[in-house]
């Protein structure tokens, strides 16, 4: 039986290729992901080790919030440096800070990374203890000194010895490069940007002045490590710990694991959203087949072959399709994964480079998941197969039969509910896993349900097309009616593939206007100070912004906003600081009990609506809270608020914000202006010393927080794409098949006379039929999940649900012209056909 | 692969018989017989009787050939036979078991074991070459290929050269002789053939003809054959003649003139 399924195999190879294309792939999205994320997981692995691997261990303040290497940790004096130098068996030791420092480019501009931190930090002279190693040039030794990370120079173009305008802190500062370093072997950390000083000038710029962050420790050769640690921890006072320097490696790499974690699952989501749209592709084309191989099947049941064989021979073609598949989109893989870093940096995420990892974990993955997706899609028409009679061989009857119809959408209609009910319960839950599993329940019930709808829809399709194209258009609309099964699995893959990009649109339509209405309901100041990096790394600029901003003429009021994180009822969350003083000018608070301003002037904690709802808080009562910098306190709700998108859930005054946190930086600066019409130039005149901010009037403002959104629309659209192609080869295979089933039909047409050029637009205009059915009910679908998933998100602060119709009828377009590319093989090959070769095939 | 279970122990086979006290089987001389077999098509006044209530019995090691005009029932009856079709009612036997008590697996493991076939249209594997086709029943019941036999049958049917060839390289004659080899391979008990001649010239189907009547004399092979053309009942020892779903007459030791003969009579 082997025999015939591979020698089946090999008698069909075009058939094999365009069934394995779809899950090739889809394995090579899952591959590429692997190998992406195991070699940044490596490159930064390495460069930690490298980073550390003199240092035996590190003194630093006990983590306030979260664990690892992403704890909030306070500094600890600098005084303790002298007290370590002392212990025994201590070979050097020294302290280091790090904070705030963006470079200004030749320019005017501020270099910013696009995600990873600019950093500033101590240089340590010691090798030894140094993260740095200077490649080119000296120490930074004076107050104006800096060493810049080679990566940044080289980008740049900096040179040792020119000078270079520094933003910091306080206020931006000219420095001489006085050397270029490594950041252990790579050419800086990961994208980030370094500013190296000597430590009494790191200390002074970045805010940190009498106190290191970690104090750095290198033991004697031949020390009891031990023994060196435990007399370390005696010197040290309450709230300082000293850890081994592998700890604070593994911190840190565990730490960016849990990042590259998060892109890794993001990823394969989408992988797997190929891979399912793949599933209903050879679903398709199994069940083809199967239909076509008919009598080829019975025969073999004549000849002796039981159910189980027929069965297995469908699926052992199947397996063999999987693996292969799976094979080639491995070896893709690795391709892929340099497509999706240049995809990725094409976004603005910037990722280091290292040696491609392949590790065993991708190629098991890959092979289980492409084997198992093709075989799973193929049960079913391998059970079709099995229903298949010997005495189908010999008598006349060739016709599908669609007996278990009525079967079939009962149980679509049960599928598709209870992906319903699971979608819904997901979305309140909330629990992103169900609702993953309650739209794969919508789809494959939708999928089983459409042949119902099939045969009228793409009677409605074709009718225009019918007019437009006279005898062809009727054909392919009566060849899109003949089989409502084939039509609805073909159009089933589009189906999923528009259903996403629809219910993405939808959220992302929503989201932009409700970005765009909250800001309105949320600030009343005329000019918005906030930085240029965007998203990701620090959001932050000097605290001199303010008061350069305030002092141009026709600002009447400005209100500073402050951001962090502290730990309310023992769970962290965020919290916004507003100065006061101007605060109602700038400021849309809408207290619903208690009072908004003088209650932050008194230094108590607001909340809003929602909150106080959903914690049971009223006005007047004491809850426990915690602040990194000044531990456990007791803070009175002041009052309560109504929901408002730039605050957020929890509001405190900048005075209260400024006592309890170290080093605050501001986020974002807001102006009320007399109205005079130069004020916003002069505002961005006065700011330009300090080029990581920009000045933008509210509707500019507005305009940004859309253009956020729609950068994240592209690449969702971006990842999306690949289920789309997927489908699309779908209808290829689909009307290739039907091609090759209709042969003798063709040349029966051909005979009577009709042109290529006829018969090549009879095959569009089913293919266009095809792919409008599909992305109907794919935009259907798609809108409703996309409202949905919207409502589920109102609290959130998606309060406006919008359905971007004009985007929704553009999809429709493009599929229509993607379902006439799709034909454009299919139609050459059947308008080729030899018209005698055609009427004698049988 | 599938477990030896004589198919005669089957439940259902057990159940059927004492429901209906059908009568004993005829294992010592029938290769196959057929106990009041009737097959209906449709409902009410558009039922057609394809079968209608037909006795017969096929001797083993003889060559029996069934003639009929079109419509007869020819092809119903033997797809009935050789449990490829369901009867209405009635019983078939294939030696001694009771074809319609038999499940898919039991029918499965006897057209595996006791029956071959050979149709008008050679239904040869298009994939597969000769070879592979011929010894397809013996690898799907995953016995080892006698290859005494097997070079044996090719040897008698002329395509020992063939046997890497696909279907499409080979002519009719040469497919239904190949056809036949697969019919043999597995030294079923009774093989069927379908209007074995009916797409091949003069010259092949004599040849087909005089292979088929030489199995059953030189090694004593059972044949049921279904033809139209009275020269190839000529080689059968016995020829049954069918009109209307039913047996209307017999005759043995026919010859060309006497079969014509016979079918002008029931023809008038």
């Amino acid at each position: 039986m082997w025999r015939v399924t591979i020698k089946g195999l090999l008698a069909h190879k075009l058939r094999l290729a365009l069934t394995a294309l779809a899950i090739v792939l889809g394995v090579t999205f899952i591959a590429g992901t692997f190998v992406l994320t195991d070699t940044l997981h490596n490159t930064f692995d390495t460069l930690f080790g490298n980073i550390y691997q003199n240092i035996d261990f590190q003194v630093r303040g006990v983590a306030q919030f979260g664990s690892g290497g992403t704890a909030t940790r306070n500094p600890v004096p600098e005084s303790l440096l002298a007290s370590v130098q002392r212990v025994p068996g201590v070979e050097a030791a020294d302290g280091s800070v790090t904070g705030y420092a963006q470079y200004i480019g030749h320019d005017g501009k501020a270099i910013s990374t696009g995600g990873a931190p600019n950093l500033g930090l101590s240089f340590d002279p010691d090798a030894q203890i140094s993260a740095l190693r200077l490649v080119q040039g000296r120490d930074p030794t004076t107050p104006h000194q800096v060493v810049m990370d080679l990566g940044t120079a080289q980008k740049y173009d900096f040179k040792v010895g020119q000078p270079v305008r520094i933003l910091l802190q306080g206020p931006t500062q000219t420095f001489t490069i006085s050397g270029l370093a490594r950041f252990g072997t790579a050419d800086n950390l990961a994208g980030a940007t370094l500013a190296a000083f000597d430590t009494p000038t790191a200390q002074k710029v970045l805010g940190s002045v009498g106190q290191f962050d970690t104090i750095n420790v290198v033991a004697q050769p031949g020390a009891d490590k031990a023994q060196v640690q435990r007399d370390i921890a005696r010197v040290l006072p309450h709230g300082v710990q000293v850890v081994t320097g592998q700890t604070v490696v593994n911190e840190a790499t565990s730490a960016i694991g849990q990042a590259l974690g998060f892109l890794n699952t993001a990823l394969l989501v989408f992988a797997f959203i190929a891979l399912f749209v793949g599933g209903f592709t050879i679903l398709n084309t199994f069940s083809i087949t199967v239909g076509q191989r008919t009598r080829e099947l019975a025969l073999l049941r004549i000849v002796g072959a039981s159910r189980r064989q027929v069965f297995r021979s469908v699926l052992g073609e199947a397996a063999i399709v999987g693996l292969v598949s799976s094979l080639i989109g491995l070896g893709l893989g690795v391709l892929a994964a340099v497509g999706l870093e240049k995809l990725l940096s094409g976004f603005g995420v910037t990722l280091p480079s290292g040696p491609l990892v392949f590790e065993a974990r991708t190629v098991i993955v890959c092979i289980v998941v492409g084997v198992g997706v093709t075989m799973v899609s193929a049960i079913s028409p391998a059970r079709r197969a099995v229903r298949i009679a010997p005495v189908a061989a010999v008598s006349a009857q060739q016709t599908e039969e669609e007996v278990p119809l009525r079967r079939r959408f009962t149980r679509g209609g049960i599928i598709t509910v209870i992906g319903i009910a699971l979608l819904a319960w997901g979305l309140t839950a909330p629990a992103i896993a169900l609702v993953g599993l309650g739209a794969v329940g919508i789809f494959v019930g939708v999928a089983m349900l459409a042949p119902a709808v099939a045969r009228p829809m793409a009677s409605g399709i074709g009718r225009p097309l019918a007019r437009l194209l006279g005898v062809s258009g009727r054909l392919g609309r009566e060849n899109s009616m003949r089989s409502p099964r084939r039509t609805a699995q073909t159009s089933s893959a589009l189906m999923v593939g528009l259903a996403l990009v629809s219910a993405i649109a939808v959220f992302g339509a929503s989201l932009s206007k409700s970005a765009t209405a909250s800001v309105d309901n949320a600030i009343s100041a005329d000019l918005i100070v906030s930085t240029t990096s965007g998203g990701g790394g620090n959001g932050n600029f000097s605290e001199v912004v303010p008061q350069a901003a305030s002092s141009v003429p026709g600002v009447t009021a400005t209100t500073t906003v402050y951001g962090d994180q502290f730990e309310f009822r023992s769970s962290l969350e965020s919290l916004l600081a507003i100065g006061t003083k101007n605060m109602s000018q700038t400021v849309i608070l809408n207290t619903t009990s208690g009072s908004g301003v003088p209650a932050l002037a008194a230094g108590d904690l607001l909340v809003d609506t929602t909150t106080a709802t959903s914690d049971h808080l009223t006005v007047g009562q004491q809850v426990p809270v915690k602040f990194a910098l000044t531990g456990h306190q007791t803070m009175r709700i002041g009052g309560i608020y109504q929901p408002n998108a730039l605050v957020g859930h929890f509001l405190v005054s900048q005075a209260f914000f400024v006592r309890h946190f170290q080093n605050p930086l501001p986020g974002a600066v807001l102006l009320k202006t007399d109205g005079s019409p130069g004020v916003q130039h002069a505002v961005t005149r006065a700011l330009a010393p300090y080029p990581n901010v920009k000045v933008q009037s509210r509707a500019q403002f507005e305009a940004s927080q859309s253009a956020q959104v729609n950068q994240l629309l592209g690449l969702v659209y971006a990842l999306l794409a690949l289920a789309v192609v997927i489908a699309l080869i779908g209808i290829v295979n689909t009307l290739m098949l039907s091609v090759f089933e209709r042969t003798h039909e063709i040349g029966l047409l051909r005979a009577v006379g009709m042109k290529r050029r006829q018969i090549r637009a009879m095959i569009r205009s089913e293919s266009v039929i095809l792919a409008v059915f599909g992305a109907i009910i794919g935009i259907i679908i798609g809108t409703g999940l996309g409202i949905a998933l919207v409502s589920a998100l109102h609290s959130q602060g998606i309060t406006n649900t919008v359905v971007p119709v004009s985007n929704l009828i553009v999809f429709l377009v493009l599929a229509a012209l993607l379902g006439l590319l799709a034909a454009s093989w299919p139609a050459r090959r059947a308008a080729r056909l030899d018209v005698l070769a055609a009427i004698a095939a049988e | 692969m599938e477990s030896a279970v004589p198919p005669t122990s089957t439940k259902r086979g057990s159940v059927a018989l004492t429901d209906q006290a059908a009568p004993a089987p005829r294992a010592d001389t029938a290769a196959a017989h057929a106990v009041d077999l009737r097959k209906t098509y449709g409902t009410g006044q558009a039922t057609v009787h394809a079968l209608a209530g037909i006795d017969v019995t096929f001797a083993r090691g003889r060559f029996t050939a069934v003639m009929g005009p079109s419509g007869s029932g020819k092809s119903t009856l033997m797809h009935c036979m050789a449990g490829l079709d369901r009867p209405t009612s009635g019983h078939t036997f294939v030696g001694d078991l009771d074809v319609g008590a038999l499940d898919d697996k039991g029918l499965t493991q006897m057209r595996r074991d006791r029956i071959g076939f050979v149709f008008q249209s050679f239904n040869l594997v298009p994939t597969l070459t000769a070879g592979e086709n011929i010894t397809l029943p013996a690898d799907l019941a995953g016995k080892k290929v006698d290859t005494e036999w097997f070079d044996y049958l090719v040897g008698q049917l002329g395509i020992a050269d063939r046997l890497s060839h696909r279907p499409t390289e080979m002519s009719g004659g040469q497919q239904q002789r190949c056809a036949c080899a697969r019919a043999l391979i597995n030294r079923p008990d009774l093989i069927f053939a379908d209007e074995p001649t009916g797409n091949l010239d003069s010259n092949s189907s004599a040849e087909m003809l005089a292979f088929l009547r030489r199995s059953v004399t030189e090694f004593g092979q059972s044949i049921v054959m279904v033809t139209h053309d009275p020269r190839g009942a000529s080689y059968a020892d016995r020829v049954v003649f069918l009109a209307d779903g039913a047996i209307v007459d017999e005759m043995a030791d026919p010859t060309p003139e006497t079969v014509l003969e016979r079918i002008g009579q029931l023809g008038a």
